[in-house]
């Protein structure tokens, strides 16, 4: 029983920890942020299994966080309210090659986020190449290019 | 367009309840750094806030107020030097209950373990003050009221706090 609930009270407390870090952390994992995970299981690691290595309490904590996740899945699947609040919402960052500088400073994503991800995902150079970015719920920056038409010059070489 | 408005194309927004979820993030930075800053206190044990001290005259004891499960812990008795070359010591019926003693030093001459507590006897240098250190580990969390004396003196009551 101890194993159940110290496995669920750390899935909840874990789950709160990285959602108000907020999406930044999760979709843009820097080398930094990567550690910091790694020190985050292994401090977590030890408080839930204690001195018990046994197969039956690995077989236990294994069970009780899929559990939990998978409930957590059908709860968004069933209420769609939930669906925010587990998983937060996407939101545009870039308008029609404008910045929408205001959400992007409250979600700490700068000009070189989303140049980068235009850069890597469809090769655009500027912002006033992009139609829309938009930061998903997952935490990644999604790029829709502006279309081709309507695209600015290529920038001069320096 | 106002740049915090709901967009519907190529996403729903609900900047509303973005906003919100803002505010609790901020909140929940204030309270993890609030968590962090209260730990270097030693509200959650080992700390300046942490330790403490009961009784006095024949018998102080020197503890950490709050603890942590599955941590072993000293308790430092300190017994006032007296013309005996023995120091009976007593712990209450809740430290048997919610501690178990790891290890005793000095190592004592006798020990009893009964309904009313620990009994222990300790060999000392008559007119010298002595220090018996206690290591214990808390058997489970919450409060405990503790209370240890030595002879018939009044006994140092104190209490301890144990974190998951």
């Amino acid at each position: 029983m101890d194993s159940v609930i110290k496995a669920a009270v750390v899935f909840f407390a874990l789950w709160a920890i990285v959602r108000i870090t907020g999406r930044r952390t999760l979709g843009e994992m820097t080398a930094f942020d990567f550690v910091l995970f790694l020190i985050i299981g292994g401090s977590t690691q030890r408080a839930i299994t204690g001195q018990d290595y046994s197969l039956t309490n690995a077989l236990l904590l294994v069970a009780t966080f899929v559990s939990l996740d998978i409930g957590l899945s059908l709860a968004v699947v069933k209420w769609p309210a939930a669906r925010h609040i587990l998983n937060a919402m996407p939101m545009i960052l870039v308008d029609n090659g404008d910045m929408l500088t205001g959400r992007m400073r409250r979600a700490r994503v700068t000009e070189d986020n989303i140049l980068e991800a235009a850069r890597r995902l469809h090769g655009l150079e500027r912002i006033d190449q992009i139609k829309f970015a938009i930061l998903e719920a997952t935490g990644e920056i999604t790029i829709v290019p502006a279309a081709t038409g309507s695209r600015a010059v290529p920038a001069p070489a320096p | 367009m106002d740049e915090f408005a709901s967009r519907h194309y190529p996403v729903r927004e609900d900047m509303r309840f973005q906003r919100r979820s803002w505010m609790v993030e901020r909140a929940g930075w204030l309270l993890l750094a609030s968590i962090a800053g209260l730990g270097l206190t030693g509200v959650f044990g080992m700390g300046p806030l942490s330790v403490a001290q009961a009784g006095s005259g024949p018998l102080t004891v020197r503890y950490d107020r709050f603890q942590r499960a599955t941590r072993t812990v000293e308790f430092v008795f300190t017994v006032a030097p007296s013309a005996s070359t023995e120091i009976a010591l007593h712990l209450n019926p809740a430290f048997q209950r919610d501690f178990e003693v790891v290890s005793v030093s000095p190592g004592s001459l006798r020990g009893r373990l009964g309904d009313a507590g620990y009994d222990m006897a300790f060999a000392r240098r008559a007119g010298a003050e002595s220090r018996i250190v206690i290591w214990a580990r808390p058997r489970h969390y919450g409060l405990s009221r503790l209370a240890a004396a030595t002879g018939d003196a009044a006994p140092a009551k104190f209490w301890v706090f144990v974190y998951p």
